[in-house]
């Protein structure tokens, strides 16, 4: 029997239907960085308006421990500094790059030459002993690299572990749980070596005795792919193939799934020994530290109600605008960024891609069903991964008494969606929930 | 027969005894209430609205009366005209002057100059719609149009205008307890004296994004451009982060900065009678 999370979990239609392929995007004419692209402090500009920059240059160091440099993708000169909209609608601060046409040809072909370069780079089995694991980390940091499974949490935060911490086991999460995105799976079966070694760096950086790949059964190409990869690997690195639940790809499901340990109410991975890494991060902590390569490109998926011939996988350059994808919206769709069960919606298309895009998904047909009145089947209940009471949490919610939510340990939802998703009377749970979540932080225990 | 009469003896004879136990226990354990209580609670709007940080009009009750003033702040925002002064005058202290709040809506973006952009059908509720974006009219400030505050007034004072989308404070009914102020999540609803003779001015908008943003999502936004508070010869109007605010303490209700603004944010109670100037 496949290893899986015990509680709760759905099966949503897979929709997996994006082309596995990697295509690339060519640099845009013009990138859009804000500086707000993770988890903590916003990035500070070390650059002014009319300065000349070079593709990979430092643009905006990170504004305190927990933040994140950023690097620009293409040469040009710095059009502004100020706020703009972001695809959420809410204005913000962001970096603005014009390019000229040389300029664009000459970064394309340095691009071109960099990519060829690392993907016939054979694999160095010592290339994690040419460092400490204090210069790993310091690279991982300068290279301004973020989980890129979509909290975006600076990557140089989790692997610099407090010496009163022991953890024993680096999860690497490559579950890719939400429906339609498939841009890990795509990084898995066309890097598995370039990811491998990632890990390999990764635990050396954080002095963690042994990884282990969680992958969901059904990506039988990339778990292939990695094991492949891992034959002659020195370290303690596994693929652990789990039983394809959603949300397995949540911190706290991972976990379990993987090692048994149940994560507590309110702590982290490392309370259990644990630190989780997405895939998509292992790839550019393998090229921060073997190229010097600053994260300024990702892979991201476009997928849904678009033609068919452009559902696939995209490499594209962070700060590309969204506008500038291959992506015909038909009227009346709705653009989620990410995927449809924990994306958020994208309200302005002329807002970038960031480094924690992972990709859009594009649905004609999106509007709720009408909602009626709660039958008490609880279906909610019997989905919710976390063990919780979505009915009451809701109503909790929706009647304004946080500190009973709070009580209720409201905070431990990780807002997957499941409880929604399996409501036969398609209330409008996590609505209230999320609400209540928020609230319920000034009624903490 | 015989049955019936000893049956409703014993019944008779047992609701005596518990008459007796009743009328002693009551005598024994008897509480001395100050009639005023009641008094003071009769003035009150019986809402139970905790806008005077009380636990209700029964608690703020106790509590004057329990103080002998209304000292310290004392005071019921949703008492009716004059309400405030005869509970002074049970409790025998001087009356205080205590200024009558009315809420304003610092929104201007009705259907016509800020409309829908986007669909919104998650739960309809504001502080749902506030935690999505910016909210099916795409400005990150402005009202969200859900009625949340419709929802909480305890006064049936604010009702939706389905014309412009915004929520309309009856001036009769609200009675300035500031519970739709705290509800609403993006405070867009100031509590402003109601001035003299109901004469107020308030700039109708809370975006602090810059003009030109501002203007692209709203048609009467305020660009912060300042002419108001040129315009002003009270010196009542200060712009900070892109946006006018008319300081209630400082503004006579001259409506001499009514006539300048560009995009109509501000807004009156009474009407502006613009004068020509006199060009000699």
């Amino acid at each position: 029997m496949k290893k899986t999370f015990k509680k709760g979990g759905i099966h949503p239609a897979a929709n997996k239907i994006a082309d596995a392929g990697i295509r690339v995007l060519p640099l845009p004419s013009r990138v859009v960085l804000p500086l707000a692209q993770h988890i903590g402090a916003p990035a500070r500009p070390v650059v002014a308006k009319g300065d000349t920059v070079s593709r990979g240059q430092l643009v905006a160091e990170g504004g305190s421990f927990v933040s994140a440099g950023i690097h620009t993708p293409v040469s040009g000169t710095v059009a502004s500094i100020g706020e703009l909209v972001m695809a959420s609608g809410v204005p913000g601060q962001a970096i603005v790059i014009n390019t000229t046409h040389e300029s664009l040809e000459l970064d394309e072909k340095e691009r071109g030459e960099y990519w060829t370069r690392m993907e016939t780079q054979q694999a160095d089995r010592t290339l994690s002993d040419r460092f400490t694991a204090e210069e790993l980390r310091s690279r991982i940091s300068a290279a301004g690299i973020v989980g890129l499974g979509g909290a975006t949490f600076p990557a140089h935060v989790k692997l610099s572990l407090r010496p009163d911490v022991k953890a024993e086991v680096l999860v690497i999460n490559g579950c890719e749980c939400e429906p339609y995105l498939m841009c890990d799976d795509a990084l898995m079966r066309a890097y598995p070596g370039q990811i491998a070694e990632g890990i390999e760096l990764m635990l050396k950086a954080a002095g963690i005795p042994r990884a282990v790949i969680g992958i969901e059964d059904n990506k039988p190409e990339a778990i292939a792919a990695l094991r492949a990869a891992l034959e002659d690997t020195p370290f303690n690195i596994t693929v652990e193939v789990l039983r394809t639940k959603y949300p397995q790809g949540g911190e706290k499901q991972l976990v379990e799934a993987i090692t048994g340990r149940r994560i507590p109410s309110g702590a982290l991975p490392v309370s259990v020994g644990a630190v989780v890494q997405n895939v998509a991060t292992a790839f550019a902590v393998y090229q921060a530290v073997a190229f010097d390569m600053p994260l300024i490109e990702r892979v991201i998926t476009l997928t849904g109600d678009i033609p068919e011939s452009e559902r696939a996988n995209y490499r594209v350059a962070v700060g590309t605008p969204m506008s500038e994808l291959p992506l015909t919206v038909p009227d009346d769709a709705k653009v989620i960024l990410g995927g449809p069960m924990m994306g958020r919606p994208a309200l302005c298309l002329e807002a970038p891609v960031v480094k924690g895009t992972s990709g859009l998904t594009v649905l004609a047909d999106s509007r709720r069903r009408p909602v009626q009145p709660c039958v008490r089947c609880g279906a909610c209940v019997d989905a919710c991964p976390m063990g919780l009471e979505p009915y009451l949490l809701a109503r909790y919610g929706e009647l304004r008494m946080w500190a009973e939510a709070a009580a209720s340990d409201v905070a431990d939802c990780l807002e997957c969606g499941a409880c929604s998703y399996s409501c036969p009377s398609s209330r409008p749970l996590l609505d209230f929930i999320r609400l209540g979540r928020l609230r319920a932080r000034d009624f903490a225990k | 027969m015989h049955l019936l009469i000893i049956s409703s003896l014993l019944l008779g004879a047992l609701g005596l005894l518990g008459a007796v136990v009743l009328y002693a226990t009551a005598r024994k354990f008897h509480v001395e209430e100050d009639s005023r209580i009641d008094e003071v609670e009769a003035l009150l709007p019986g809402a139970n609205c905790g806008a005077c940080g009380c636990r209700g009009c029964r608690d703020f009750a106790v509590t004057c009366v329990s103080r002998g003033n209304l000292e310290g702040g004392l005071n019921c925002p949703g008492a009716a005209e004059g309400a405030m002064a005869k509970i002074a005058a049970i409790l025998g202290v001087e009356a205080s002057e205590t200024e009558r709040k009315i809420a304003v809506l610092r929104c201007n973006g009705s259907c016509e100059a800020r409309p829908e952009r986007y669909v919104y059908d998650g739960a309809r509720s504001c502080a749902v719609m506030n935690g999505v974006g910016v909210g099916s009219r795409g400005c990150s400030f402005g009202c969200l149009g859900c009625g949340d505050c419709v929802a909480v007034c305890r006064f049936g004072a604010i009702s939706m205008n389905s014309v412009t989308g915004l929520p309309e404070v009856d001036p009769d009914k609200c009675t300035g307890c500031a519970v739709c102020a705290a509800e609403c999540p993006r405070h867009l609803l100031d509590m402003r004296p109601r001035g003299r003779r109901d004469r107020r001015v308030w700039v109708a908008c809370s975006s602090r994004d810059k003009g030109a943003v501002a203007r692209k999502v709203c048609a009467s936004a305020c660009i912060g451009c300042g002419k108001c508070a040129k315009a002003c010869p009270f010196g009542a109007v200060t712009v900070a982060d892109n946006l006018a605010y008319i300081d209630p303490a400082l503004c006579r209700a001259c409506g001499k900065c009514v006539p300048g603004c560009p995009t109509g944010a501000i807004h009156t109670t009474f009407k502006i009678i613009q004068k020509e100037a006199v060009a000699e």
